[in-house]
């Protein structure tokens, strides 16, 4: 892995503006937000059926990447409404309510993955799952040796890959979920990326 | 806007579509970054591809049903907390009922001492007056009963003596106990006695002196 310090001034001689390296402020909870978080506390099965399906693929999609197959994935989905609703009560709209949601759902993977003392399951489940692509030999091979990589890589690394990649979060978002700096995860998905693209040459 | 390939990372680092215009624009002049960049956006479409997404209609009843549990022990344990404040209440309530209506007994107790000791004083003033009345019915007799003169006035001497002491001993047990009735009843009487005895020593010198 490249562990060399991000150059700044060489990225400081460009002739366009400064790199954003700074972390901006998370995204604060709004007052939906803290609404949203009491009707989820008080157990409203409405608000959370409606939190479901806006954030349920999302969620389902990244808990996969973090445990490798369907039946985890959901596990910690289920585990992760169960746990929002009982720590709903304590939400302060420190962070946006989504960024909130991830959070868990990530710590959530995380206990998971230790608690059963056990990497991705390399198992290829492609035929359980619906790709929005044509799907060709080709690509599934591709798709198989990038998922084979990511289960090899640290949680962070592959959580902020992942995050960012398959998912489209923003870094300030990653960097919210994650109680990191938005600098810091650019520099963990551009190191992710490079260590990534010299295994993917071999 | 020129750049070498040293700049390339940065770049890459920095990943927003205007540094990534910017290294397309370099790789299309250079062939290694060019190659470099293929794979870095290979790797950037593979992944966005990986987005998993299944339909499970089971999972949100779990979940519902899940919810619908962890909701109903939460009122139940607000139900149990509930009772068990009642319960404490209701204990807190009896004990402080039972704390008052002690107070009340012991209040009705001192009052009732009160009344008890002035009615104790009331009898000690009436004895005093009486045994004063006695005292000087005594001092009327007294020469007569140091030398009698007759043998009945002899008796009526000792009989009076045994009375005086019987009282003494009567007063002393009265003394440590101001409230006993019984005593008191048996004091009066002794005086009672005195004072008929005093009356008949009083009568007898009348008589003695009348037949000389």
């Amino acid at each position: 892995m490249d562990a060399s310090p991000l150059n700044i001034d060489s990225a400081r001689n460009l002739s366009r503006p400064v790199p954003n390296l700074t972390t901006t402020p998370p995204p604060r909870g709004s007052e939906d937000d803290l609404r949203l978080a009491r009707a989820c506390a008080g157990g409203d099965s409405d608000v959370f059926a409606s939190i479901y399906d806006r954030h349920g693929e999302r969620m389902k999609s990244i808990a996969y990447h973090q445990l490798g197959n369907v039946a985890d994935a959901e596990d910690a989905v289920q585990e992760t409404f169960i746990k929002l609703h009982r720590a709903a009560a304590g939400y302060n709209g420190e962070a946006a309510f989504t960024t909130w949601l991830y959070r868990i759902l990530i710590n959530t993977c995380y206990d998971m993955l230790r608690r059963r003392s056990r990497r991705i399951r390399e198992t290829p489940i492609d035929d359980l799952l619906h790709a929005g692509h044509a799907a060709n030999a080709v690509d599934d091979v591709k798709r198989m040796a990038l998922r084979k990589l990511l289960s090899d890589l640290p949680e962070q690394r592959r959580t902020v890959f992942a995050l960012f990649e398959i998912e489209g979060l923003s870094h300030a978002e990653i960097a919210a979920i994650l109680d990191i700096s938005e600098g810091n995860s650019k520099w963990i998905l551009f190191s992710t990326k490079k260590q990534l693209q010299e295994q993917w040459k071999k | 806007m020129d750049i070498n390939c040293n700049q390339l990372d940065d770049l890459l680092l920095e990943g927003d579509r205007f540094s990534l215009d910017l290294a397309a624009r370099h790789a299309q002049s250079c062939e290694a970054c060019r190659k470099r960049l293929a794979g870095w956006n290979e790797i950037s479409a593979t992944a966005r591809e990986l987005h998993a997404t299944w339909n499970n209609e089971l999972l949100w009843p779990r979940i519902e049903r899940d919810i619908r549990t962890i909701r109903a022990e939460r009122r139940g344990t607000r139900t149990r907390v509930w009772q068990i404040a009642a319960a404490l209440f209701l204990l807190a309530a009896i004990g402080v009922t039972a704390w008052i209506a002690q107070r009340r007994v012991h209040a009705a107790a001192f009052d009732e001492s009160i009344l008890r000791a002035s009615a104790v004083d009331e009898v000690e003033r009436a004895e005093k007056a009486h045994i004063a009345a006695i005292n000087h019915l005594e001092s009327l007799t007294s020469t007569k009963l140091d030398q009698p003169a007759t043998p009945l006035l002899v008796s009526y001497k000792e009989k009076l003596m045994m009375l005086d002491d019987a009282i003494a001993e009567c007063q002393g047990a009265i003394n440590r106990n101001r409230q006993n009735a019984y005593l008191r009843t048996q004091l009066l009487t002794m005086y009672s006695e005195k004072q008929r005895t005093l009356q008949d020593v009083l009568r007898e010198d009348n008589n003695h002196a009348s037949n000389q």
